[in-house]
């Protein structure tokens, strides 16, 4: 089986600091989600991953920029990338990178839920025919992408899974699960389309966006809850998680 | 009640030169031991990609192996993926009957549309599309098998009058079984006239329900071909006299599949779609630990791990909830040294068999 080889000393240097498990939870009402999926090229597929996790055969990436107008961290805008695997036998996506622009809201899914992201300016902007996002850190676009021609879906045709941030936390360096939900009131499946992906502003070099899998347009209430468990970073889930609230 | 045994050809790292050869040599050794001591079938699936977990990507080569080796059982081919860009439909018909020639009419030939996105991406092929093209497949079958000239024009193949060769030997033609991973398809089965062939671990409550839907919903079916109305389950087996070493190692077998089956990436994961379902890790929950009501061996409800006695307790309560076969996977990962595999087919058929045959193997 294989399991994931990344360097934890490297994946501790770049970990965010966690303060605490109890930060309160979260509700972003009408935030509007664009999600494209690649298979990931250019690595391993047990480079990007710490040993705890295990990668999904191929790894997706995923891209996903979210737009939230209003709520309780005020307006934001943000992007992450997060890669498929397991836990155990558990579906999970390990984040690896993330962006926001709106200052307020990036501190407070920093301090609360160890996203880590940086500041930069994004874009996330409907069109009749498309969706079209941007991320711009530094003054240089790291991420160009869109779905086009959307079409209607069920919200049960659309799957999501619990995210793992590595994060410095009281136990020492944690993957933190993240269960966010997505309360979704309109799901679109759109065509993946890329014009431009920095991987190593990603956190990646050498990585690739190798094979387009499917985007998706969502719009619905984002809940990030409690944290509940986390788990070490070198050992498999079963003898590493620990419940924290 | 007819027993099988089946294959995913399971491989694990590291994949040194001869690991594969290994493996398939051991399960042809398998099969021939099954034949004589009285197994009914052995099934073969067929995955592309899947590492590890399955090296079975021609299994059709695997089974004429089988039946060149073996003079009595039937040799389950099962199931080859419906889809054109995997496979064209007439190669499905013209390969199913010469394998059907070569075992002396022992073929069973089961269909699918292939579960993960793994395969069907590597096939460029529309999530979307499989269900369709399965079922326009599946239809043309048992037509070109009986029809001296075939000719089709439909949406995902079309061919001008042929004559599709050869023959086979069964008659009308082999039985015709799809394999049932989602909850539903055993419908799909029944409107068909077609039997239900289970790949993933039901427990005993949620096959009795699709069990009775089945026979139910069958009886008033629109046949694509000869009926076959049987109902098997998918179990792992591992016998043992002595109750604490078979759940030892049976309950290494099963971590063993499941760890392999982790690394699946199912096509509902992937894309949004409602044309597949959302899928778990297909290996049996665990069951509950000490101090609950649950096993305190920690072997899942039903699973064919254990001492005989245990063994025909768990198979009469499948029995007992109308299917018809069980087909066991009896190893994993390579997780059960060769010797203990034979050993436990050996006391299997000497054990267990007669209770629901009244004769020694």
């Amino acid at each position: 089986m294989l399991a994931g080889t990344a360097d934890l000393a490297a994946l501790a240097r770049r970990a965010p600091r966690l303060a605490g498990f109890d930060g309160e939870p979260l509700v972003i009402p009408g935030a509007e989600l664009l999600q494209a999926t690649w298979e990931l090229g250019g690595l391993a597929p047990e480079a990007a991953f710490p040993p705890a996790l295990f990668p999904t055969l191929p790894v997706l990436a995923v891209l996903s920029v979210r737009r939230a107008d209003a709520g309780p961290l005020g307006p934001f805008r943000m992007a992450e990338l997060r890669l498929s695997c397991r836990s155990g036998v558990r579906p999970r996506q390990l984040l690896v990178a993330s962006f926001a622009e709106g200052e307020a809201a990036r501190a407070a899914l920093n301090e609360r839920f160890a996203f880590g992201a940086l500041p930069a300016r994004v874009r996330l902007e409907r069109f009749y025919d498309r969706v079209e996002a941007s991320v711009e850190r530094d003054g240089a676009r790291v991420l160009e992408l869109g779905g086009a021609g959307p079409l209607p879906l069920a919200a049960g045709d659309l799957q999501f899974f619990s995210s793992v941030h590595a994060a410095d936390t009281p136990n020492g360096l944690r993957l933190v699960q993240i269960d966010g939900e997505l309360a979704v009131a309109r799901a679109e499946r759109a065509e993946p389309r890329l014009a431009r992906f920095d991987a190593a502003a990603f956190g990646l070099p050498g990585a690739r966006l190798a094979h387009p899998v499917a985007a998706f347009v969502a719009v619905g209430d984002w809940t990030l809850p409690r944290i509940r468990f986390v788990s070490r970073a070198d050992l498999p889930a079963f003898a590493g998680t620990e419940r924290v609230s | 009640m007819k027993f099988g045994i089946f294959y995913e050809l399971s491989v694990p790292r590291p994949f040194a030169p001869g690991v594969e050869r290994a493996v398939y040599e051991n399960a042809l050794e398998q099969v021939r031991l099954a034949d004589e001591l009285g197994f009914d079938f052995v099934w073969a699936v067929e995955h592309h990609f899947l590492e590890e977990y399955s090296h079975c990507s021609a299994p059709e080569l695997f089974l004429t192996a089988c039946a060149m080796q073996t003079t009595r059982i039937r040799v389950g081919h099962g199931a080859v993926v419906c889809v054109p860009a995997m496979n064209h439909p007439i190669r499905i018909a013209e390969r199913a009957a010469v394998l059907d020639i070569l075992s002396g009419g022992r073929l069973e030939l089961g269909t699918a549309r292939s579960s993960t996105w793994t395969e069907l991406a590597g096939f460029q092929i529309d999530p979307d599309t499989t269900k369709q093209t399965w079922d326009e497949t599946i239809r043309a079958l048992p037509r070109m098998w009986t029809e001296e000239r075939f000719s089709w024009q439909g949406t995902s193949f079309s061919v001008p009058e042929r004559a599709i060769l050869p023959k086979p030997v069964q008659q009308p033609h082999p039985p015709l079984w799809v394999t049932v991973t989602s909850p539903g398809t055993e419908l799909d089965a029944a409107e068909r006239g077609i039997g239900c062939l289970g790949v993933a671990a039901a427990s005993f409550k949620e096959q009795e329900r699709r069990t009775r839907e089945y026979h139910r919903r069958i009886q008033s079916c629109a046949p694509i071909g000869a009926v076959n109305e049987r109902v098997a389950t998918l179990n792992f087996l591992y016998c043992h006299e002595d109750q604490a070493e078979a759940a030892r190692t049976g309950l290494g077998m099963l971590g063993a599949f499941g760890q392999a089956n982790a690394h699946l990436l199912f096509t509902r994961e992937a894309y949004p779609t409602r044309a597949y379902g959302s899928l778990a890790n297909l290996a049996p929950a665990p069951a509950r630990r000490e101090g609950s009501p649950g096993d305190p061996s920690g072997i899942p409800e039903g699973m064919a791990v254990g001492d005989p006695d245990r063994i025909v307790r768990a198979i009469k309560e499948w029995e007992s909830i109308g299917v018809d076969g069980v087909n066991f996977l009896l190893n994993a990962m390579e997780s059960i040294p060769q010797e203990k595999v034979l050993a436990s087919l050996r006391l299997f058929a000497r054990e267990v068999m007669p209770a629901f045959r009244g004769r020694a193997a």
